[in-house]
């Protein structure tokens, strides 16, 4: 019984961890209908410019942590401005490519300027939390927490500020949001600014419980797009039940289930993915995705 | 349009430098360009999925695996002779990508991308299945033999590889080319262009694009048989999914929907992440600028770069009119007497 | 109709130069290839990016000493060996065998190197040991402590590992607890994978049948292990063994701790080094994380207060300063490196005057060598019998912050 309640906490915690850079992967798809391939790398690369703002130049975490946000704010604007902006009106495979050349290029540069090295970066909820034998680092509390968090933010954002309106205006129907006066162009650029902060907090929640190397989002990747597609890709709720789910039912079935052994857990993501993308594309919480021909 | 005799000459000559190109250079340029008629394999494959019906897959050296496999499997289990499990492992890889081909049927642009991603990913790990581990190796893989000369040829083993290699590129170059240029080729780019119209027009989607399926997929099977043989070992670690991408990338700078082009796109695979740092030291040396450029991560970044400036400077761009160049030059260079 | 005859021509045209036999042949072998009179060049391929790069720094350290090698001036008053400069060439295979197999090749056919020395990897080694055989090439002290490097030499005449394989290191494990702590309840957790399970081939017969109460393997690519780790927490084991690369192996000891699990702690040498516990110290909070692990050392430990006068390991940490400024000298994987480099320096040296490759081959499988880089009382020896180069482990535990040996030498062939 303490066994299975401990795996259905740290299955949350780790779907935590997938549902942060999830939210980011769904923003930037309701935004921008693009799929972001080069979202966790987004986020590795943020959290190494965090890493070394606290080690190299004696920042304090947290404000290497807003100094960061900051930073991947105005690279998701610049991103969007300089590559993205160019392809937009292309094929969807050319905006795709742009995301995996993207990915390439992060991935690359972190190497270089960092190493390879395998890292260890703070965590601002040190310590571990024990509730009738079962244990779960503050970190772990701390990450779920802040996916709910970033959740209820974006939700109010969307659903109270102006800003928030028009950039859904701009996902529904960009021809009209520009006769009524909205800015298509910047609604987008702000989309892949918003999503740039998203990945590095979910980089910076990742980075205490896998360690810090360039390879780090990549894993992690995989698990948030299946969870995104699972909760629907364009809803933010459904990103995070999405994560949560996968996370508690990656470790019970591999706890309670025999023949999944570890090597079948990225399959599993995979028939997950697949098998939503088939029977349900709405997911749990969105419109469809795919049409019927 | 260049007219029919021209493109017939072009592959003729084409042909010829294929041919006699071992003559004159080394073992070791054989063996590398042997890789790089393997990658013209797979393009070509990739290329009629993704350059001419429009699909995008991620996933290409997940079939390149399955073919791998098969190769493998066939002769260190059951003692096949490694010439003769190419066809199988083309059409066992062929009925996968067919029946995958089925739910992609659903998935449109970036989905099927994310599906196809997954496969890549799903693949290779499930060779380490503990059930069929005893037949794949797990992640230890299998072990070939050496890649040999057979029938008592009078040539090394690079330079038998390197021909049968690029024999079978030559041979699916022109299967592919005559797939392309007919009924069928006309229907593909019609879905590619516009998939409703190309069903008002009478064309059966899930006929045509589970069949580009099964084409590219055969294709990616014969090239991981044969990359299973030159390398003489398939393991997990041998398909990450930095391959499909590389075959993505291949399709995309040697110009979408152009077959010619996959010669260029294999080139550009096999050689640019080798000289990647030499590309990257020329321009740093002229400014001044003192930075190792043997560093981990810096070919990464140069690749990328090119990626994007081939992306951004139009689609079919940079690469593509580089290409069209090329096409352009050995087309003069035909001409002369 | 004429039209189509044209690329049939084409076909048979390619296909009549098909069957012209290799016109030249190569030229006359070279007595070595590689060695001039003023230097050797020789290769290896290692990971230097991709998901195994944390391996990278063991060419680094290589590379740093036989920089080293090539400034200073040996016995013999000459710098390099007998005068002639090492050029070491290292290739990033990206722990992906299919580069392995062409950078071999290209190190071989192309860069004409003398030998491989220090290739790191089973996996990616595997595929080009039957070349490197039929080419008679010396594949010297391979990265990897599989077990086969030693074991199928008879087949593989022209191949030899280094470090103690990874079996009887297992092995010394399961011996240690069944003699020290028989009524032991054992929980294993292994990367999934032949190097997880080469370990485990040792240590389960060593340890005993029924000790075992518990084993999880997971996977190299996994976000955490946290799962596995309250699995075997379930299992009411009192010890637990951790077999993995270092992320897990971090990951492991640091979720252990969290979860509240305070058992008996061994590790495999390749994760238990001083910088990778110093991480899960600070990873986990907590020096308890990781106090008492045991595991075994055959090489000096650079962090261990023990040899902080030694000085071997000033010299380590004197060249890395030198020749890699910013690298963290109590990673013992730049340790590993130099003394892997040092072998291959030693064993050039026992190659004679003009070395062949067969005269180092018959250097390295025949080596006798005191080698300052190893726990004292131990030796390099590799014979016909013996093709295990380092063959002695000491078993060392990490109590505050610093790693204690302990016991005896163990002899592990």
């Amino acid at each position: 019984m303490q066994q299975l309640a401990q795996q259905i906490v740290s299955g949350l915690a780790l779907g935590a961890v997938y549902a942060s850079l999830a939210l980011a992967i769904v923003l930037i798809h309701r935004t921008t209908h693009v799929i972001n391939f080069a979202q966790g790398e987004m986020g590795m690369f943020t959290t190494f410019v965090a890493w070394s703002l606290i080690t190299n130049h004696g920042f304090s975490y947290w404000a290497a942590f807003a100094t960061t946000l900051a930073i991947a704010f105005a690279g998701g604007i610049l991103l969007e401005r300089v590559v993205i902006r160019p392809v937009e009106s292309a094929s969807p495979l050319a905006v795709i490519m742009v995301t995996i050349a993207l990915f390439v290029v992060l991935n690359g540069l972190a190497s270089w300027i960092w190493s390879a090295e395998t890292r260890n970066f703070p965590s601002p909820f040190p310590g571990v939390v024990t509730v009738w034998g079962v244990s779960l680092s503050r970190h772990e509390v701390g990450a779920i927490a802040v996916s709910l968090v970033v959740l209820a933010l974006l939700w109010a954002f969307f659903r109270f500020t102006r800003l928030g309106l028009a950039m859904r205006a701009v996902a529904i129907g960009p021809e009209p949001s520009r006769l009524l006066g909205v800015r298509v162009g910047w609604m987008l650029a702000l989309g892949w600014g918003f999503a740039a902060v998203l990945s590095a907090v979910s980089g910076m929640m990742v980075a205490p419980i896998v360690f810090l190397d360039p390879t780090m989002m990549q894993s992690v990747l995989i698990y948030a797009f299946a969870a995104a597609v699972l909760g629907g890709i364009d809803s933010p709720l459904g990103a995070v039940v999405g994560g949560f789910a996968l996370g508690v039912g990656i470790n019970l079935l591999s706890t309670y289930v025999d023949f999944v052994t570890p090597e079948l857990e990225l399959p599993v993501a995979f028939a997950v993915l697949i098998g939503v993308l088939l029977f349900r594309p709405s997911g749990l919480f969105g419109r469809a995705v795919v049409r019927r021909v | 349009m260049r007219s029919t005799p021209v493109r017939f000459g072009l592959f003729a000559v084409g042909a010829a430098v294929v041919a006699l190109l071992p003559l004159f250079v080394s073992e070791f340029r054989a063996f590398e360009l042997a890789r790089v008629g393997i990658y013209v394999i797979a393009l070509l494959g990739l290329s009629v999925l993704t350059g001419y019906a429009g699909q995008i897959s991620l996933g290409h050296g997940a079939f390149m695996a399955v073919g791998a496999y098969t190769t493998a499997i066939l002769t260190t289990r059951y003692g096949i002779r490694d010439l003769w499990t190419i066809p199988l492992a083309g059409l066992l890889t062929g009925l996968v990508g067919f029946l995958f081909g089925f739910p992609a049927l659903r998935l449109v642009g970036a989905y099927l991308a994310l599906a196809t991603f997954a496969l890549a990913v799903a693949v290779p790990s499930l060779a380490k299945y503990g059930r069929i581990e005893e037949y794949t190796g797990g992640g230890g893989g299998l072990l070939l033999n050496l890649p040999a000369t057979p029938f008592g040829l009078p040539l090394s083993a690079s330079d038998w590889l390197y021909y049968l290699c690029w024999g079978l590129a030559g041979l699916l170059f022109v299967a592919a080319w005559l797939l392309v240029r007919g009924r069928i080729g006309r229907a593909l780019r019609a879905i590619r262009e516009n998939e409703l119209a190309a069903v008002s027009s009478g064309i059966s989607l899930p006929a045509f694009k589970t069949f580009a399926f099964g084409v590219s997929a055969f294709y990616g099977g014969v090239a991981g048989s044969l990359y299973a043989i030159t390398i003489n070992y398939v393991n997990p670690d041998t398909f990450p999914v930095g391959l499909s991408i590389l075959l993505l990338t291949g399709v995309v700078v040697g110009g979408l929907g152009s077959l010619a082009g996959v010669v260029f796109g294999a080139l550009f695979i096999q050689y640019l992440p080798l000289y990647a740092s030499d590309l990257l030291d020329w321009p740093l040396s002229r400014l001044g600028l003192k930075i190792d450029t043997s560093a981990p991560g810096a070919p990464a970044v140069v690749y990328g770069l090119i990626l994007l400036a081939v992306l951004l400077l139009g689609s079919s761009g940079a690469a593509g009119s580089l290409a069209r160049g090329t096409r352009a030059l050995t087309n003069s260079l035909a001409r002369r007497p | 109709m004429r039209r189509k005859l044209i690329p049939l021509a084409a076909v048979v045209a390619a296909a009549v130069l098909v069957t012209i036999p290799g016109a030249f042949a190569g030229s006359a072998r070279r007595e070595a290839p590689g060695v001039t009179a003023r230097s050797v060049t020789i290769g290896g391929t290692f990971p230097i990016s991709g998901p195994a790069s944390l391996y990278a720094p063991i060419a680094k350290g290589m590379q740093v000493y036989f920089s080293y090698i090539n400034a200073r001036r040996g016995p013999d008053r000459k710098r390099g060996v007998y005068g002639r400069q090492i050029v070491f060439k290292i290739y990033d295979d990206q722990y992906n065998p299919a580069q392995t197999v062409q950078l071999t090749r290209r190190l071989v056919e192309q860069d004409k190197v003398f030998a491989l020395v220090g290739g790191l990897g089973t996996e990616p080694q595997t595929p080009v040991r039957p070349y490197l055989n039929q080419q008679k090439v010396p594949q010297l002290y391979v990265s990897t402590g599989a077990t086969t490097w030693g074991a199928d030499r008879k087949q593989y005449p022209w191949t030899i590992g280094w470090q103690p394989d990874y079996q009887s290191e297992g092995r010394a494990y399961g011996d240690f607890i069944r003699r020290t702590d028989p009524s032991a309840k054992v929980a294993v957790l292994f990367q999934n994978d032949d190097y997880g399970k080469d370990y485990l081939a040792g240590f389960k017969p060593a340890v005993g049948a029924g000790r075992i109460v518990a084993e999880v393997g997971y996977e190299v690519t996994a976000p955490s292990v946290t799962s596995q780790v309250a699995q075997l927490k379930a299992s009411g084991a009192d010890s637990f063994f951790v077999v993995g690369t270092p992320r897990g192996t971090i990951q492991a000891l640091v979720t252990a701790y969290r979860l509240g699990w305070r058992p008996k702690l061994y590790v495999n040498s390749v994760s238990a080094t001083d910088a990778f516990l110093t991480q899960a110290t600070a990873a986990a909070g907590s020096r308890e994380a990781v106090n008492g692990v045991v595991t075994t050392a055959y090489l000096k430990d650079p962090a261990s207060p023990k040899y902080a006068n030694d000085k071997t390991v000033a010299t380590y940490k004197r060249l890395l300063a030198k020749y890699a400024p910013g690298a963290d000298p109590n990673n013992g994987l730049y340790f590993y490196g130099m003394a892997k480099a040092d072998t291959f320096v030693q064993t050039l040296y026992r190659a004679g005057r003009n070395p062949t490759r067969e005269s180092l081959l018959n250097a390295a499988v025949n080596l006798k060598l005191k080698s300052p880089w190893l726990i004292p009382g131990t030796t390099i020896e590799s014979s016909a019998k013996s093709p295990f180069p380092i063959s002695t482990v000491k078993l060392t535990r990490y109590t505050n912050g610093a790693f204690t040996e302990f016991g005896g030498i163990i002899k592990t062939r």
